[in-house]
This record gives C-alpha cells, sequence and structure tokens, in this order.
C-alpha cells in the first residue's frame, strides 16, 4: 500500500515537473517566428510524448512516427531556399513542413528524449523503388543483430525492413556511434572534432536551439 | 650605456620578440592545418571505404581484402573493422617507422591524427564501424620542414631589420651624437659651435642652449684676452720710449739666474742719463723725450745680436740692457759704442756733454746669483762709472771656486746617464683652501758611486757640458721604461726646458716613448712646459699638444709672467695649469689678474704659485685669490 502511494506520488512528480521536450524559452521563441498554430503543435507533441513516456519502445515508436508523419511534406528548396538541408525539429514542426531527413531527425530526437537508446536508432539512406529516388528513413534496431523497423515518412505505418521492398538500403549511420569513436582516439584532438558534417551541423544547430 | 646602445637593444629584443610571435603563430597554424588534413584524409578515407564494405554484404574476406587495397595504397596508422559487438572483425597497423626528423622535434609536437569513423552495414543491417587513423609520419615531416623554412625565414628577416633599425636609429640618433661631441668639448673646455641645428625639437633646443653657454664662455675668454692685453702694456712697458720697465725686468730676471738657465751668465748693463734738468730747461720736455726715444733706439741696436737680450727703463733717467752669453770685452765695446753713440745725439741737440751724459756700469752676472745681488752689483758698477772719466766701468763677478773642475763634471755625469743613476724626488703643490695634494712636482738627483748629487748641484755643469738633453732624455726613459711604483694612483708632474723640447729629436724619441711605454705608466703624468715654448703655438707646439693628448698625459705651462700678445694659445693648447713665480702674481694689478682669472677660468686653468717659502706670502697669495701653490710654505699648512 506505500509503496503504491510512494510510486503515485513520483509519477504525479514526474508528470509535474519533468523537464518538457520544447522548454519555455524555445517555445516562446518558436512562438513569436511561427505564430500560435506551431505553439499548438509544440503542446501536442508534448501529449503526445508524454502520453508514451513511460511506455515500451513499441509505443513510442509508433506515437513519434505517427505525430510526425502529420507534418506535410515539402522539398528543401521551397522551405529553405537550399537543395539540401537538415533541419531541427524546432525548424521542421514550426514551419509544419520538411523533407524526408527533416522526418527521420524530429522522430530521432523525439525517441532519444523518451529514453530510446540511440544505439539502436540508424539514419539509413535508401533508394526508393516506387519513386526512383534517394530516400532516408529512421531505422530501429532492438538488437544489434535484429531486423530493423522502418519509420518512413511514405508509409506512415512501422514495418520490419523484410516487408519495405519497396526501399533499398545504401548506408546505415548512427551520429552518436561516429562521435563516440572519434572521441576514443588518444592524444591531442583537433578543437572541434567532426565525423560526419551534416550531422555535426545538425548537433550544433541543435545545441544552438535553432528555430 | 650610450643612448643608442639602449635603444637599439630594446628595440631589437621587440623586433626579435614580433618576429618570433609570428613564427610561433605561423607554426601553429601550420600545425593545426596539417592535423586538420590528416583527420580530413581519414574521415574521406572512412566514408568512402564504409560504403564499399556495404557491397562485400558482410563477407570479411572480401572486406579485409578492400581494407587492405585501402591501406596500401594510403598512408594510414591503422584502419580497423568493429563489429556491433565491439569485436574487432580486422586490423591493418603500420610498422614503426624512422623519420628524418629529430627526436626532440617529435616529442614537442606529439601528434596523435584523430580517428575518424563510419558505420558499415549490409542491407538493412550494420556490421560495425570503421575507424580509420592517418599517419603522422607524413605530417611530423612536413612540418618539420616547414618549421625549418620559418627559421630560416626568420633569421633573413630578421638580419635585415636590425640592419635596417641600425641604420634608422643612426639616422635618428645623429644630431645626438654632434651633441654629445659638443657636450664633450665643453667638458674638455674647448669652444664649438654647432652650427647645423637638428631637426628634432628636443635636440635642437639643447644644441641651442648649448651654443648660447659656449658664445658666452668665448665672450668671456675674449674679454678677459683683451683687458690682459691692454693691462700687458700699462704693466710692462714704459710708454714714451716703448722700451719694457723695471717692473719686467724683474719678472723675467728669475728666467735667466736659474740653475737649468739657458745662457749661464752674460753682462748687465745699467745706463744713467746725468743733466736732465739742464736739458729739459734748454730743449724742453718733448725734445728730451725724443731724446730717450732715439737712446732707446740706440740701445736696441746694439744689443740686437744678443739672444734673449732685454732693454729696460728703469726709472726716469735710468736704462738697464741685460745681455745674456755676452763677454765682458764684448759688453764694453757696446758700452764704448753706446756712449759714443749718445754721447754724438746728445751733441748734435747742442747739449754740452760735460753737463749731459750718459755713465754706463757694466756687471758680469752668472746665473747662480739672485735678483737682488744683480742689481746692486749692477747698481754699485754705475756709482763707480758715474766716477769714471769714462762713464765706462765694469765690475766683474768672483771667481766662484768650483769644487770640481768641467771634465770631471762631465765624467760623473755620463756614468749617470750610462747606469741610470737618477732617481725621482717630489714636491707637492697644495690647494691651500682645501689643504689637498694637488700633484707632486717631480726632480731629480744623481747618484753615482754612493754620492748623491742634487738638481741645483749638477745641471748647471750639466748645462755648461752640453749634457741637459741626455740627462731629461735619460730621466723621460727612465720615468717610463721602469716607472717608480711608488706614484702608483699619484698626479706628477716634470718640468722640461724650453732648450730640451725645442730639439725636433725630442718630439721624435717622446713619440716612440709614448707609443710604447705610455699606456703603462702606473700614475697620471703632466710635462710642465715653459711659457716662452708655449706661446709661440707654433706647429712644434701642436705636435707635442696632440702628441701628450693621444697619450693621456698633461699639458702645464711654468715661468709664465704673462708677456704674450695674444692669449688664444691658451684656448687652443688648454694646459691643466700655469706655474708663475710668486712675486709675479704679488706684483699684477688687480685688473692685471682678474683679467688672467677670466681667461683661465672660462677654460678651466688652474693658477699656481711657486717659490712661496712663508705663511705671509700665502697669506698675500690667498688675498689675490692664488690658492693653490708649490714651496716650503706647503709644508707649513
Amino acid at each position: 500500500m506505500i509503496l503504491r502511494a510512494i510510486l503515485l506520488l513520483f509519477l504525479l512528480f514526474n508528470a509535474l515537473y519533468a523537464k518538457p521536450y520544447v522548454d519555455k524559452g524555445t517555445l516562446k521563441k518558436i512562438t513569436k517566428k511561427y505564430k500560435m498554430f506551431a505553439k499548438k503543435r509544440f503542446y501536442y507533441l508534448q501529449i503526445t510524448l508524454d502520453g508514451v513516456k513511460n511506455g515500451t519502445d513499441m509505443e513510442k515508436l509508433q506515437a513519434v512516427n505517427e505525430f510526425y508523419n502529420g507534418v506535410r511534406y515539402s522539398p528543401d528548396i521551397k522551405v529553405y531556399k537550399k537543395k539540401d538541408y537538415w533541419a531541427t525539429p524546432y525548424e521542421f514542426l514550426g514551419k509544419d513542413a520538411g523533407d524526408c531527413e527533416d522526418y527521420v531527425i524530429a522522430k530521432y530526437f523525439a525517441l532519444i528524449y523518451l529514453g530510446v537508446d540511440s544505439k539502436k536508432l540508424y539514419f539509413t539512406y535508401v533508394r526508393s523503388t516506387k519513386f526512383k529516388a534517394p530516400h532516408m528513413v529512421l531505422t530501429y534496431f532492438k538488437t544489434p543483430r535484429s531486423e530493423p523497423l522502418i519509420l518512413d515518412n511514405n508509409n506512415r505505418r512501422i514495418f520490419p525492413a523484410s516487408k519495405r521492398k519497396d526501399l533499398i538500403p545504401i548506408y546505415n549511420f548512427n551520429g552518436d556511434s561516429l562521435y563516440k569513436a572519434g572521441k576514443s582516439g588518444t592524444g591531442k584532438k583537433l578543437k572541434k572534432q567532426k565525423s560526419h558534417k551534416k550531422w555535426d551541423q545538425l548537433k550544433e544547430n541543435m545545441k544552438k536551439k535553432k528555430i | 650605456m650610450t643612448l643608442f646602445k639602449q635603444i637599439a637593444i630594446i628595440l631589437s629584443i621587440f623586433l626579435i620578440i614580433i618576429l618570433s610571435t609570428v613564427m610561433v603563430l605561423n607554426f601553429s597554424s601550420a600545425n593545426e592545418s596539417v592535423q586538420k588534413r590528416l583527420f580530413e584524409d581519414a574521415k574521406n578515407t572512412a566514408s568512402s571505404l564504409s560504403l564499399s564494405l556495404g557491397s562485400a554484404n558482410g563477407d570479411i574476406a572480401m572486406m579485409s581484402t578492400m581494407i587492405n587495397a585501402n591501406y596500401d595504397s594510403g598512408n594510414y596508422q591503422f584502419i580497423s573493422l568493429v563489429d556491433v559487438d565491439g569485436l574487432i572483425l580486422y586490423r591493418r597497423d603500420s610498422e614503426t617507422k624512422n623519420l628524418n626528423v629529430p627526436d626532440w622535434f617529435i616529442s614537442l609536437l606529439n601528434i596523435t591524427a584523430p580517428i575518424a569513423s563510419a558505420n558499415v552495414s549490409a542491407g538493412w543491417s550494420p556490421i560495425g564501424l570503421l575507424n580509420v587513423q592517418s599517419d603522422v609520419s607524413y605530417a611530423y615531416e612536413q612540418l618539420y620542414t616547414i618549421l625549418n623554412n620559418l627559421l630560416i625565414s626568420f633569421a633573413i628577416l630578421a638580419f635585415i631589420g636590425l640592419i635596417v633599425l641600425n641604420l634608422l636609429l643612426h639616422a635618428i640618433l645623429k644630431p645626438l651624437k654632434k651633441v654629445q661631441l659638443q657636450a664633450e668639448a665643453i667638458a674638455r673646455n674647448e669652444f664649438i659651435i654647432q652650427e647645423k641645428i637638428p631637426y628634432t625639437k628636443e635636440f635642437k633646443d639643447v644644441v641651442l642652449g648649448m651654443n648660447n653657454m659656449v658664445r658666452k664662455v668665448k665672450a668671456m675668454f675674449d674679454k678677459g684676452n683683451e683687458e690682459l692685453k691692454r693691462q700687458k702694456e700699462m704693466e710692462y712697458i714704459d710708454p714714451s720710449t716703448k722700451l719694457r720697465n723695471r717692473k719686467y725686468l724683474i719678472d723675467k730676471l728669475p728666467e735667466y739666474l736659474k740653475i737649468d738657465a739657458e745662457s749661464k751668465g752674460g753682462i748687465n748693463i745699467m745706463i744713467a742719463f746725468s743733466g736732465v734738468i739742464e736739458a729739459n730747461e734748454k730743449l724742453g720736455h718733448r725734445d728730451v723725450d725724443k731724446l730717450f726715444l732715439t737712446m732707446a733706439t740706440i740701445f736696441n741696436t746694439y744689443s740686437l745680436n744678443y739672444k734673449n737680450s732685454i732693454v729696460a727703463r728703469m726709472n726716469g733717467t735710468e736704462f738697464s740692457i741685460l745681455l745674456p752669453e755676452c763677454s765682458d770685452e764684448a759688453g764694453l765695446k757696446i758700452a764704448e759704442g753706446i756712449h759714443e753713440s749718445v754721447t754724438k745725439v746728445i751733441a748734435e741737440l747742442d747739449l754740452c756733454t760735460e753737463v749731459t751724459f750718459i755713465s754706463l756700469g757694466l756687471y758680469e752676472y752668472n746665473y747662480t746669483q739672485n735678483i737682488a745681488q744683480l742689481l746692486s752689483r749692477s747698481d754699485n758698477a754705475l756709482a763707480q762709472a758715474k766716477f769714471s772719466p769714462s762713464n765706462i766701468y765694469l765690475e766683474r763677478a768672483e771667481d766662484t771656486t768650483e769644487v770640481m773642475g768641467k771634465d770631471a763634471w762631465r765624467m760623473i755625469i755620463n756614468k749617470a746617464i750610462a747606469r741610470n743613476g737618477f732617481s725621482f724626488m717630489s714636491y707637492k703643490a697644495v690647494d691651500a683652501k682645501t689643504k689637498k695634494e694637488v700633484h707632486n712636482a717631480l726632480s731629480i738627483s744623481m747618484n753615482v758611486d754612493n754620492e748623491i748629487y742634487y738638481f741645483g748641484q749638477f745641471m748647471a755643469p750639466a748645462n755648461q757640458a752640453g749634457l741637459g738633453s741626455s740627462i731629461y732624455t735619460k730621466i723621460l726613459d727612465m720615468m717610463f721604461m721602469q716607472p717608480d711604483m711608488k706614484l702608483q694612483s699619484s698626479t706628477c708632474s716634470l718640468r722640461l726646458p724650453f732648450d730640451f723640447l725645442n730639439s725636433k729629436d725630442t718630439y721624435e724619441h717622446m713619440n716612440e716613448l709614448f707609443n710604447a711605454h705610455a699606456q703603462k705608466l702606473p700614475f697620471k703624468l703632466i710635462i710642465e712646459m715653459p711659457d716662452k715654448l708655449v706661446r709661440q703655438n707654433s706647429e712644434s707646439m701642436k705636435l707635442y699638444k696632440k702628441l701628450l693628448d693621444k697619450h693621456n698625459i698633461g699639458l702645464a705651462i711654468f715661468e709664465f709672467i704673462g708677456e704674450s700678445t695674444d692669449y688664444q694659445y691658451l684656448q687652443d693648447l688648454r694646459p691643466t695649469y700655469i706655474k708663475g713665480e710668486k712675486d709675479y702674481f704679488l706684483g699684477q694689478s688687480e685688473q692685471g689678474l682678474s683679467a688672467l682669472k677670466l681667461i683661465t677660468e672660462s677654460i678651466g686653468i688652474d693658477l699656481i704659485a711657486t717659490s712661496v717659502m712663508d705663511m705671509e706670502t700665502l697669506h698675500a697669495l690667498r688675498e689675490k685669490d692664488i690658492t693653490i701653490i708649490q714651496g716650503r710654505a706647503t709644508e707649513m699648512l
């Protein structure tokens, strides 16, 4: 009885005082820049994330995948006037538009927020046979050798890789593992160690909370 | 340390710091760039190789071959493939290489190339992580070459920079050098006016100030010079006959009556003019003055052939003619000639030659006598002449009984010269005001066969035997070659006579002697030269001055009675001090002495009175502001 009461109090405290995905300051700036609807989108995102905070990895994957797949697809050249740009989740949801890399990035950081181990998540460069175009999806490996689950913005549902015959994997990468591998070198380091140009830039933007 | 050196050192340090900083920054930048390149290369290899490895579908053999191919074609420290569980699937490492760079350089830099990683996957599944590290030996060699090039460039730049800096500083500080030379000249009492005024304001102000000061001091000197010349005329010249006066004769006689006098003796003729009242009554004062003028011309004509002769008007009716090296026979002939000529002139003026006539008393003097003796004996001869029918009377000096004959002296002196039988004795010159010793005046004594002969004993016979110069040559040699160490660190003066200095051989000998030994002389030496020689300011005197300055030997004047017509020579030669007989200073008028002091003080020359024997004389001298003395009175201070 006492144990249940302590657990309940812990959950209540967690719900009230847990660090939000987007902090107040950033949210204020987002509201100022992208107006009220954007604020609401982030509000719903927080509700979505809070809803699965204590769920299984699969529940988290589904909730995040479903939420972000609600954002409309739009190429970088149209949204950012650049040929290829990796947007931060703030920019992506603020503008409510983005291309495949932006979905992957937003889903990745949301899942990390929810406590999914970064080692299980990979950015995967694929070729879409359906659209005959290069594409990127987020892959989830329950174990290092298990079959990955595909979180794709074209196909809204999560399928194991074997069910996605329309996608041909080209290259997997996990930014955190690259970064950690680079850090394992000994001796004098370059001031700003880099492992993957786009990833490094994204990490920098995330640090600055670019909106 | 000079200002030039100080600025040069500071700027050189500054330049070297700047160049060193630039070099260090350049090298650091190159170092970072090379290390960045190492990582970029590794990263590119990791990315491209990881994509290639993906096509091997997890075949380790195939992937190892691909890694080998890449590894062998480039410069890598290692390439490794680690599976998802962290186990090494394949790894290639480089062997230890011999680098063409020194060990200190490697330990100083200690470069470790960063490791670049890339994920490797086969289809959907990740295989592992590819790690690539570039080989650092290339970086070391490249950086070592850069360092060498930088050092060479730095050295060349520093060398050029220091030369340019040196030239610039010389150009900027050139006016300062001139200011310094002017300041040094002022310290040496030389009057140099800098005509070229520097552009730099600070230097300009200093130069203008110094020029102004030099002009004032020069004006002071010129004023003193003019005043002294005027005083000299009033002091020593008889205004109506333009002959020298009694004061001149008395001031000048010490030069003739001394042990090492140029001449051993001669004839002094005292001439008295009788019947001046009658002549005045008959001719009038003006014509009598003309008569005296004619007589003066006659006296000068007869004394012309005698070097260093003095014709002086002693009072209104008495004259004196000092004829050095004149025999009694020659003296009598001159007296007769003068008597005859003057009598003729008197007769031509229709004056009675029995009432108006001249009497000539001749006295055969020698150097051993004093002034009083010479004058009283001359007066005595004149008194005798007045009663003599021919109005001429010769009084011979008593025969001095010589202890030794000339040949005996010659032998002893030659022996002393051959055996270095001379030694120095010193007499102090003291400043009575401070009671401090100014210098030691050196005299010489002679020691032959255990017998000591003092300067007063042997110098006159030596001069008569023509050995004076040999003695002075010898004592100079002894002084420089075997210096008396008792005199170490003191200031000593040595008096050299006119004849010795006037010889060209003396200059040549001194030149050789000073060049060889002057540097080793353990005391400061001042050579005293007679005013008679110095005031000529001749070419040989200038050579002496140059020689003495070159060897840091002082120049001083003795036997000064201020008889020059121009004192410019004092400014040109700047003697350390001037020595004069006490009687000269005591006999000077206030105006005459203050003019002399104006000159000497403006160029830093001390005045020293010699032969000061008692405190009374010293007090009299001090009243005239002559404080440095030499003589027995120094022992009473």
